[in-house]
């Protein structure tokens, strides 16, 4: 119940989503964290409960798999076949709702900058 | 000059945020948040810090769990039964939780264990209450229906520990959906 509803759903949270974005190369938490800031620069920050919480919920999903747990502190995950094929189809989803949204402003000789 | 302190905790299920809030206000006066004490807080007279404490719920916490707080500058406090964890960082550190889906997950958790422990104490304070209630019929002795009443409100008063917290999470993730 709850647990895995919108990752069921074929939808990513905002918060999943970049996590999953970032483990297309392995990495470890810490430095998902990192790449996420700067890929966003700092726009886009992910607190360290939310991706415990995100990355556990990845994991059981199996959208993410362990890489290589030597060091408990500093487990690296890399994305799955099933993960990347989910980000993908979440990206084709997430290109439309844009390029809806651009249409709709353009009809109305609005610019969106 | 005293070096400790016991404060009384308000209930982290009621008032979290409060809570958390009054923590901080101690430690700008110097009393620095060292452990849980019984149903309280134990204080230690240090120098005076401008810090903001944050709650999590997660069982079996792992070393994984506490590094990811570490590095985004949130030190591990205390900890009760590695289930209820309190860190501290520097007013102004980016939030523990930054999404309302995982925020969300927090309380449903502890909503679910909380109705776990609650489930055997509300059952059995209904069919006390039921058995007490048939009890009242002619055929059956008087002190059979004061048994099945006591037992009730044994039940009844058992039911409130795990049952108010229960509604009072319930009631946070009500506030939390509608937002």
């Amino acid at each position: 119940m709850g647990r895995n509803v919108s990752l069921e759903m074929g939808e990513l949270t905002d918060t999943a989503y970049y996590i999953l974005l970032s483990l297309v190369d392995a990495k470890h938490g810490y430095l998902i964290m990192q790449t996420i800031e700067e890929m966003t620069e700092q726009r886009f920050s992910i607190g360290p409960a939310s991706m415990y919480t995100t990355i556990k919920k990845l994991l059981a999903a199996e959208l993410i798999q362990l890489f290589d747990d030597h060091d408990p502190k500093r487990k690296t995950y890399i994305a799955t076949e099933k993960g990347i094929d989910l980000l993908k189809n979440e990206v084709k989803r997430r290109r439309e709702m844009v390029s809806h949204a651009e249409e709709v402003f353009k009809k109305r000789g609005e610019q969106l900058i | 000059m005293k070096k400790v302190k016991y404060i009384p905790s308000g209930g982290l299920a009621f008032f979290e945020e409060k809570e958390m809030k009054k923590l901080a206000k101690y430690a700008k006066e110097g009393w620095i948040l060292e452990k849980f004490a019984g149903l309280g807080y134990k204080l230690r007279k240090e120098e005076s810090k401008d810090i903001e404490y944050s709650l999590d719920y997660q069982k079996e916490a792992d070393d994984e769990y506490f590094a990811f707080f570490e590095a985004a500058g949130w030190s591990h406090v205390c900890s009760v039964g590695n289930e209820i964890h309190i860190f501290s960082a520097p007013t102004g550190t980016k939030p523990i939780y930054t999404d309302k889906p995982t925020t969300v997950e927090k309380y449903e958790r502890e909503k679910k264990q909380m109705g776990k422990a609650a489930l055997p104490f509300f059952i059995s304070t209904v069919v006390f209450w039921l058995l007490n209630v048939f009890s009242s019929w002619e055929w059956v002795p008087e002190s059979i229906g004061i048994f099945f009443q006591l037992l009730g409100m044994i039940s009844l008063i058992i039911l409130i520990f795990p049952g108010l917290p229960y509604l009072s999470y319930q009631f946070k993730l009500w506030k939390l959906r509608k937002e």
